[in-house]
């Protein structure tokens, strides 16, 4: 029943934004996720194999307990998979030991949470800098690229604000900026938009959309929301760990 | 390189509870004042018990000749038979550092008699003008004066005056073996009581000055048994010992040199056990506040969970996550020992200056057979400030050591699960 995955390398969806048509930006082989517990493990990812080429921009849907945020774990090397194997950036995450996750999250891999998750202690400016900060960036270049990007975004002036004084839908856009300024390879984000209400939830997919478009960043996103998986190049159905589709609908995600 | 960030997070994650923030840091800084105070505290006691212990009479170091000690005979003078050339020596242990005063002492044993009542003394020949550096019993006169070089006058303790019966202005006898074999006496007045409040001294002493009792023993001017030194800090005291041991020894002069705690060793055995008591306290108050600042740190980082697992998800190491929360308990250490400290010094001062008369407490009381004033005067120390503040500071560590260590256990994944 794995029978979907043909559509992952459908030729006809080019992508002049990545290195190349055929780079790959994940890729899953046989990955399994069992959580042991009473009274009996669950099977959360069964058997999953997948491929998302780098540029795209991948909706994942599904009913709740499906597997999603399981999923959006293994392949962030935030979770170690029962079996199977997941590369991010050409690297396989079972073979890296913590320290190698670590760094490669901090290169590679960037996070949007459902719950925003920005530090509150921090303002919106060091939240977006932080993955920078770790890496070492000099202070004029940090802020340079965030600047730019909340400009990009519609952040700004709210630099300086802690992210109790910020909206919603901007602590999610913060948060957007903290997933994308270190430049990663791949911005996962579990139901970005679930907190959001929809005229806000519209406006960051329209962020999304955008910074994948115009810098080529890879989306793999979870959502329950028919009009978010609209917008998808690549919509994944998942169903009890597994996929029961994977369709590319006609015309998104191409150069056409 | 990204270290600044992790002393950031730190700094404003104490921000965060101001509440409980100050409540960690007044205990830290509470524990400091007690632990500082009370061993201030303790080290004034012992200071007063080394002070009463050896400047009422002894001094902190003695000159003996060898074997004088213990028979304490008349004719083991310093420099044999012939005796020594004082002054030049005294000169040269008068200038050695750390010394306030070198006095010269005879001693004997006889009988003061007055009327039908008599009583057994030790005579102690002093020079009234180099003793009062080393001791104090001259001048814890309680009525009357000092004797005068050149009188027959004799200076006695308030328990001898009264088991005779006498005052200042009365006459007595005294009679002791001298040292050609015959017995010295003569009739003296007693210029004057002392009172020392140590029932012992104050029943045997008799005092007189050097000459007087030299020729009274009939030992000439150059012989004298002891010279005693007394020392602006007592703890210096083996250390001016060894000075003094060269200065004789340069001098040609055969000596016995021991510093008080050979002499005292009571006291000393009393000073060793405070100040290991003192670790010991500081040790107790500092490993209570671990336990509370440990535990409030837990709190903390508990609360923090879902911050730690955030940061792990955006490419933080295990050490990254460790080092902000053991930051954290460092900067509220530093800012509890700077309270602490700016807390403490006052007192320390305000105490070591104007002690408090304890007297209506307890009268002068004596421990370990030396006399301790009724004051309770704090000793200031570098010691006890600098071992508390690193002990401030450990503890801060320690205490943020094991919410670290949770913190670290925290699974990244935690960040994406559902609150
Ligand atoms: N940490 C965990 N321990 C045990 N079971 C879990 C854990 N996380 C998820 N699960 C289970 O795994 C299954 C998939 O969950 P999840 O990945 O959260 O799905 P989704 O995000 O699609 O709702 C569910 O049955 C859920 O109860
Ligand atoms: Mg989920």
């Amino acid at each position: 029943m794995r029978g979907s995955d043909t559509h992952v390398t459908d030729p006809t969806a080019g992508d002049r934004t990545t290195p190349g048509p055929s780079a790959t930006a994940v890729r899953t082989e046989g990955l399994w996720k069992i959580y042991e517990q009473e009274p009996a493990p669950v099977e959360a990812v069964r058997d999953l194999s997948m491929e998302v080429r780098a540029g795209d921009f991948v909706a994942m849907a599904g009913p709740s307990g499906s597997g999603k945020t399981t999923l959006l774990n293994l392949l962030g090397g935030l979770t170690a998979p029962t079996r199977g194997r997941v590369w991010v950036a050409g690297r396989d995450l079972t073979e890296l030991s913590g320290r190698e996750l670590a760094r490669l999250r901090l290169e590679h891999i960037g996070f949007v949470f459902q719950a925003y998750n920005l530090l509150p202690v921090l303002s919106a400016m060091e939240n977006a800098e932080f993955t920078l900060l770790l890496r070492g960036l000099p202070t004029a270049e940090r802020r340079e690229r965030v600047r730019t990007l909340f400009r990009e975004i519609g952040l700004d002036g709210l630099e300086d604000r802690r992210p109790g004084r910020l909206s919603g839908g901007q602590q999610q856009r913060v948060a957007v900026a903290r997933a994308v300024v270190g430049e990663p390879a791949l911005i996962l984000a579990d139901e970005p938009t679930a907190n959001l209400d929809s005229a806000t939830g519209d406006a960051l997919l329209g962020v999304m959309e955008r910074l994948n478009h115009e810098r080529g960043v890879t989306f793999i996103f979870s959502t329950h929301d028919p009009r978010v998986m609209e917008r998808a190049h690549r919509l994944v159905h998942l169903v009890d760990g597994r996929i029961e589709s994977d369709v590319r609908p006609s015309g998104r995600g191409s150069t056409a | 390189m990204s270290g600044r960030v992790w002393w950031r997070l730190a700094w404003r994650n104490l921000g965060r509870n101001r509440k409980r923030t100050l409540i960690t840091g007044a205990a830290l800084a509470f524990g400091y004042l007690a632990a500082v105070v009370i061993v201030g505290v303790s080290d004034g006691i012992v200071a007063e018990m080394i002070d009463n212990g050896t400047s009422l009479l002894q001094g902190q170091v003695q000159v003996h000749a060898p074997g004088y000690l213990p028979e304490r005979s008349l004719y083991a003078t310093l420099g044999g038979d012939s005796g020594m050339a004082l002054s030049p020596v005294l000169e040269r242990l008068r200038e050695l550092p750390g010394v306030t005063g070198a006095a010269p002492r005879v001693l004997g044993g006889g009988l003061v008699s007055a009327g039908s009542q008599t009583s057994g003394a030790v005579l102690m020949g002093e020079d009234p003008a180099l003793e009062p550096r080393v001791s104090r019993l001259m001048a814890a006169i309680a009525t009357g004066r000092a004797p005068e070089e050149g009188t027959r006058q004799v200076l006695i303790g308030s328990e001898m005056a009264r088991k005779l019966g006498v005052g200042p202005g009365s006459e007595v006898v005294l009679v002791a073996p001298a040292a050609d074999g015959s017995l010295g006496n003569d009739l003296f007045t007693v210029s004057g009581v002392y009172r020392t409040g140590v029932r012992e001294l104050d029943a045997a002493y008799a005092l007189l000055p050097i000459g007087t009792l030299q020729s009274l023993l009939a030992l000439a001017p150059g012989r004298v048994h002891e010279i005693a030194l007394g020392l602006s800090d007592p703890w210096t005291a083996a250390a001016v010992a060894d000075s003094a041991r060269a200065v004789l020894a340069a001098a040609g002069v055969p000596a016995d040199v021991r510093s008080w705690p050979r002499f005292r060793p009571e006291i000393a055995d009393y000073a060793r056990l405070a100040r290991a008591s003192n670790w010991i306290l500081i040790a107790i108050v500092f490993a209570m506040a671990v336990f509370g600042v440990a535990n409030t740190m837990l709190m903390a980082t508990f609360e923090r969970r879902r911050e730690f697992a955030v940061v792990r998800a955006l490419g933080t190491t295990r050490s990254g996550v460790a080092r902000t929360v053991v930051y954290e308990g460092l900067i509220l250490g530093a800012f509890a020992l700077v309270a602490g400290a700016l807390l403490t010094a006052p007192i320390l001062v305000w105490w070591h200056r104007s002690p408090p008369d304890m007297s209506f407490l307890y009268g002068g009381f004596t421990m370990a057979g030396a006399l301790v004033r009724p004051v309770l005067r704090v000793q200031y120390s570098l010691e006890a400030p600098l071992l508390a503040a690193a002990a401030l500071l450990v503890t801060a560590v320690l205490a943020a050591a094991y919410p670290a260590w949770r913190a670290t256990r925290v699974p990244p994944a935690d960040a994406l699960s559902d609150r």
